[in-house]
Order: C-alpha cells, then sequence, then structure tokens
C-alpha cells in the first residue's frame, strides 16, 4: 500500500506549478517559474540564495520563484512569445558563443544582424545582443551593413543555409563589412520554430555557431 | 436537394456577417486586454527609466554636458505605441530634471526622420541616427550622441535596455545598460524632481506606511477618576473625576516604535469647580511584538509621572485631613483652595495606526497616601493606587 501510495504521490501532488490531477495544464502555463541559483544568481532572481547542503545531506531543497507573466497568454503570437520570454538568456548565450568561438577576435568591432519574420521582433533580438557583446567587454558599432540591389535579388533567393555565407563574401567584397569588423547573425530560421541559431561573418568567411 | 442549395446559398451572406461580428469583437477584446496591461505595465517601465536616469546621475556616461538624441524609445511587443510616448515623455522629464546626467537632449528632426538617399551603391531607405555621413550632408550639426532605449516584457520581468551610439559614420555603441525588474514588484514613490536609490525610496515608502517620523504630536482627552472615600474606610468628600485636554510631543528613536518617550502638558476646566494644570512625561515600551503593526493595533505598556495643580472648590478633597466645616465655608467665600503634587502611574495603551488610542492607567499620589478624602483602589507595590484614568488620543 504505501509503494503505490508513494509512487502516485507525484502524479497526484506533482512539484509546483507542474500539472496534475489538481492542476490543470493552463494555470502550469500561467506562471514563469526561474530556478534560483546560489552560484549564478540571476539580476533578475533573488541576491540572497541560501547557501546549498553539504553534498550527502539527506535534505535538498531548491528555491523555484514562480511568477505570473507580464503579458498574458494569447496576446502576442506564440512563437514571439516563446522568443521575447527568454531574450535575454538566449541572446546572451549568443554573444557568449560567439566571443567563446574567435577570441582573437576581442579587438574587433563587432556589428549585429538580426533576422526574424517580425521585424519588431528583430530591433529585440538585435538590441539585446549588442548589450550581450558590451558586457563581455567588446567593441560594438551600432552600424548595418547593406548590400547592394543585385545582391539582395540573388541572396534572397537561396535557401537560409546558403545565402548567409554567400551574403558574408559579398560583405566583404563590397567594402561593407572591412577587415577588422565581425558581424554576428542571429537568425530564426522558420516563423513558426522558436529555435535561434546564430553565425559569425570575418573577412568574408561565414561560421555557424 | 435544389431547395437545400438555394437555401445554403441564401444564408452565406449571414454567416459570413457572424463570422466578421465574432472577429471584431474579438480584436475589441484583445484591444481592451491590451491596454489594460499596458497601464500596468506603465508604472513599472516608469520605475526603470528613473532607477536609469538614477544611475546616470551617479555615473554619468560623459564628463560634462553633451547633447545628445532621443533616437528611440520602443515598447514591448503588443503593447501599442500610446505607452511609448509616454515613456518617452517620462523619461525627456526625467533628464531634463536631472542635469547631473549630464545629457542635453536636442532636438533632430532629421535624425529621428526615414530619409531617402540616392547614390553610385544605390538609393538607400534609412532614418537619420543610422547614416550619420547623410545627417552631416543635410546640415545636422545638433546632435552628436543618441541615446536608445527598449523596454520589454520577458517573462515575469520588464527589461529596460538603453545604449548610447556615437553618431559618426562607424557609428560605435560607447554605453549600454541593462536593468530588469519583476512586474509584480511595487512601484516605488520617488519624487520625479530628485531620484534617489531603490534602497532609499524603499525607506521612505515605508516610513510613509508607517505613517510617522521620529516626532507626532498627539491630541488627547483624559479624565481621571479618584477612589471615593469607602474604599479607605473614611467618610471625608470625594475628589470630583478630572477632565484633562493635552498635548505635546511623542519622540521615538527609531521607525519600529518599539520604545516611545511623550512629554505632555493639559489643562483642565470645569466651571465653578476647579481648574487644573499638568506636565506629565512617560516611556512606553511595544508589548505586542518587536515593531508596529501596519494592519493590527499594537498595545504598549508604559509608566510615567506627572505634577499636577488645581484650585477651585473642588481641589479642596486634595488634603489629608478631613474636610471640616470651617474650610468648608471659607472655601466658599471666594479664597479657592490651591493643591500641587504629583503622581506615578502606569498602564497600558492600545494604538490604532497611529491614528487613535485607547488607554488607562493607574495612578498613585505619594502625598495624599494618608488622606481622609481620598481612598485607594488597590495596593501594588507596596503603593496605594488612588487614581484611576481613561484616556482617547488621536495623533497628527
Amino acid at each position: 500500500m504505501g509503494v503505490i501510495v508513494t509512487a502516485l504521490l507525484p502524479w497526484l501532488w506533482p512539484v509546483y506549478p507542474a500539472p496534475g490531477v489538481f492542476r490543470s495544464k493552463e494555470e502550469a502555463r500561467a506562471y514563469h517559474c526561474e530556478r534560483a541559483l546560489h552560484d549564478a544568481p540571476s539580476h533578475r532572481t533573488l541576491t540572497r540564495v541560501d547557501t546549498p547542503p553539504n553534498r550527502g545531506e539527506f535534505r535538498k531543497s531548491d528555491l523555484i520563484v514562480c511568477t505570473q507573466p507580464v503579458v498574458p497568454p494569447h496576446l502576442r503570437d506564440p512563437a514571439d512569445e516563446v522568443v521575447l520570454r527568454t531574450l535575454q538568456d538566449r541572446t546572451q548565450q549568443l554573444a557568449a558563443a560567439a566571443h567563446a568561438l574567435r577570441p582573437e577576435l576581442q579587438s574587433h568591432t563587432w556589428l549585429v544582424e538580426a533576422h526574424d519574420p517580425n521585424t519588431a521582433v528583430v530591433a529585440k533580438l538585435r538590441f539585446a545582443t549588442q548589450n550581450a557583446l558590451m558586457e563581455h567587454g567588446l567593441s560594438v558599432s551600432d552600424r548595418t551593413p547593406v548590400l547592394g540591389a543585385g545582391d539582395i535579388q540573388v541572396v534572397t533567393r537561396m535557401p537560409p543555409v546558403a545565402a548567409h555565407p554567400a551574403a558574408c563574401a559579398r560583405y566583404a567584397g563590397t567594402g561593407s563589412l572591412q577587415e577588422d569588423d565581425v558581424l554576428l547573425v542571429i537568425i530564426r530560421p522558420d516563423a513558426q520554430a522558436t529555435e535561434l541559431v546564430g553565425g559569425v561573418c570575418e573577412q568574408g568567411r561565414w561560421t555557424w555557431l | 436537394m435544389r431547395a437545400l442549395l438555394l437555401l445554403v446559398l441564401a444564408l452565406m451572406p449571414a454567416v459570413a456577417t457572424a463570422a466578421d461580428d465574432v472577429d471584431a469583437a474579438l480584436t475589441d477584446e484583445l484591444d481592451r486586454a491590451r491596454a489594460r496591461v499596458a497601464s500596468q505595465v506603465q508604472l513599472t517601465a516608469y520605475d526603470l527609466v528613473d532607477e536609469l536616469v538614477y544611475g546616470l546621475t551617479q555615473e554619468p556616461i560623459f564628463g560634462t554636458p553633451t547633447p545628445v538624441v532621443l533616437a528611440g524609445v520602443s515598447v514591448p511587443v503588443g503593447l501599442g505605441t500610446g505607452m511609448q510616448a509616454l515613456l518617452e515623455n517620462h523619461l525627456s522629464n526625467a533628464l531634463i530634471r536631472h542635469p547631473d546626467t549630464h545629457i542635453q537632449l536636442v532636438h533632430c528632426p532629421s535624425c529621428t526622420a526615414v530619409v531617402v538617399h540616392s547614390g553610385p551603391e544605390g538609393t538607400v531607405l534609412t532614418r537619420g541616427v543610422d547614416d550619420p555621413a547623410l545627417l552631416a550632408k543635410l546640415g545636422e550639426s545638433t546632435g552628436q550622441h543618441a541615446l536608445f532605449i527598449d523596454v520589454e516584457a520577458e517573462g515575469a520581468w520588464l527589461v529596460l535596455r538603453a545604449r548610447v551610439t556615437r553618431l559618426t559614420p562607424e557609428r560605435p555603441i560607447v554605453w549600454s545598460h541593462t536593468l530588469a525588474t519583476s512586474a509584480s514588484t511595487p512601484a516605488l514613490l520617488r519624487d520625479p524632481t530628485e531620484l534617489k536609490s531603490a534602497e532609499d525610496a524603499r525607506a521612505e515608502y515605508l516610513a510613509m506606511l508607517h505613517d510617522r517620523g521620529h516626532v507626532a504630536i498627539p491630541l488627547r482627552f483624559s479624565v481621571r477618576s479618584y477612589a471615593g472615600v469607602e474604599y479607605y474606610g473614611g467618610s471625608g468628600v470625594g475628589a470630583p473625576p478630572f477632565l484633562f485636554i493635552q498635548s505635546g510631543a511623542e519622540l521615538t528613536p527609531d521607525p519600529r516604535q518599539a520604545w516611545l518617550s511623550s512629554f505632555i502638558l493639559g489643562y483642565a476646566v470645569i466651571p465653578q469647580a476647579y481648574q487644573g494644570l499638568m506636565g506629565q512625561a512617560r516611556f512606553g515600551r511595544l508589548l505586542t511584538g518587536s515593531q508596529h503593526s501596519l494592519t493590527h493595533p499594537d498595545l504598549y505598556g508604559f509608566i510615567g509621572g506627572a505634577a499636577m495643580t488645581v484650585w477651585g472648590p473642588a481641589a479642596a478633597s486634595f488634603r489629608n485631613r478631613k474636610l471640616t466645616a470651617d474650610e468648608l465655608l471659607t472655601d466658599e467665600d471666594g479664597d479657592d483652595p490651591r493643591t500641587t503634587f504629583s503622581t506615578i502611574q502606569f498602564g497600558l495603551d492600545l494604538r490604532l495606526g497611529n491614528r487613535v488610542g485607547l488607554s488607562s492607567f493607574l495612578e498613585t499620589i505619594p502625598s495624599l497616601r494618608s488622606s481622609r478624602n481620598i481612598g485607594n483602589y488597590m495596593w501594588l507595590f507596596g503603593l496605594e493606587w488612588q487614581t484611576f484614568g481613561t484616556e482617547v488620543t488621536f495623533w497628527f
């Protein structure tokens, strides 16, 4: 009997706010939860988090901060909402990955370009990535490289996998991207997807992150 | 079959109209929801802007006052442009009121306008701030830097990002900053003309909630009832109740109000009966918790002392010996008796939100311990407690 109850407990009363018998998925989705880490406290979570227990200690506890989102569900496009909800974390990760990929480019000037079906989200992605790069101590420019009309006609007819390396080569070829410039491109490849991918363009060479 | 087809064709416009009505109603409902959310988020966004400007006053970007163009303010996706205008006005107001940020906002219509430029490389459609070379051709030299602000709702957090770009062909970003707060954080009450840190604002906010500073002025009405002689077994003339109106200063060393002291002056008058003056000092300690409660009544215990002088026909009772007929006659001749004495008191004080308090106390008059005119309510700590007092206090 005890074994059955023990097996059923996580299903009947799952950890808050996970959905279960007494909490629907809609209710669970109405909250945004974030684990407050002791070793890496987020500037958005509490600054005082108790020291974790010693290894081997029986009782372990987590501090999970759950709050309702600022913008209720269904007010924005669901895919946009997912991207915007994690904008800070994602752009920081992309900036950190780009910086770690090419540490020798520390002294170069970094430019940022973003591609998303929603132009408002493009501006958000670009702004957040620029700030994230600045936090790494990099020189960042607000400049945007441009292509000629002929180049755009060719590039936009290519699949994304080939279009971005081709555009990178043309940026270097036309001088729009100078020798000491590095372009970090953030791309949402599919309007229905929420995944972001990044690439670095430097001296006409394209590298996917 | 034909009749059914005709019926379907006849109903199609009605179905289409109904669908349009549903779409319109849904759109209206979404717009109302967006407006509601924007109004809720607005104060938090203002707080972030205040925090940003306060940070700039503490660590200015520029060493000297520098002209800056407010190039763009963007708000959370889906929350409309009304909030954008409000936020832009608030930011401009905060920057103008705080010249120690060294940011001088300048007007640059060409910077924010969309301009078209045709050259050998083609025709470029861009905003002025995105093409500083074009701005130079247009003769704009008022702004050397551009300030961009972006506010976005990211899950449960509202995040503000700011950057300053130098308007040269290379357009380097010279400064950037990111601030985040939870939308559930109550708005800080800050004076817009003098921004301060979040900690200071919170301390002021709590002080305001506690509704008083270190000094408060009470207005108190008290009634002192003196024990009749039957309590003492005597047969003298008892003292009437004394009504005092009192005011003075009440001091507390810290906002928690765990300890209180008060210094009060009072005056009593009943025409044809008595008049009186008194001075009183008390020390009180909160008994229900370690700090004053915002939501529940607070109970204080206090001890203190008072000095009184009373005169008038009714003051004749404040004598140790039993009144004689001669004394009563003499008093009636117009030579009113006057008595001055000191008291020691202790009691309880129940307060509601620092607005109104009810207290009661027992008081002993050492100089009247053997009075044949005033009895005592009880023996306690080896003293006779002859007076029972009740008070109602209002604070301002």
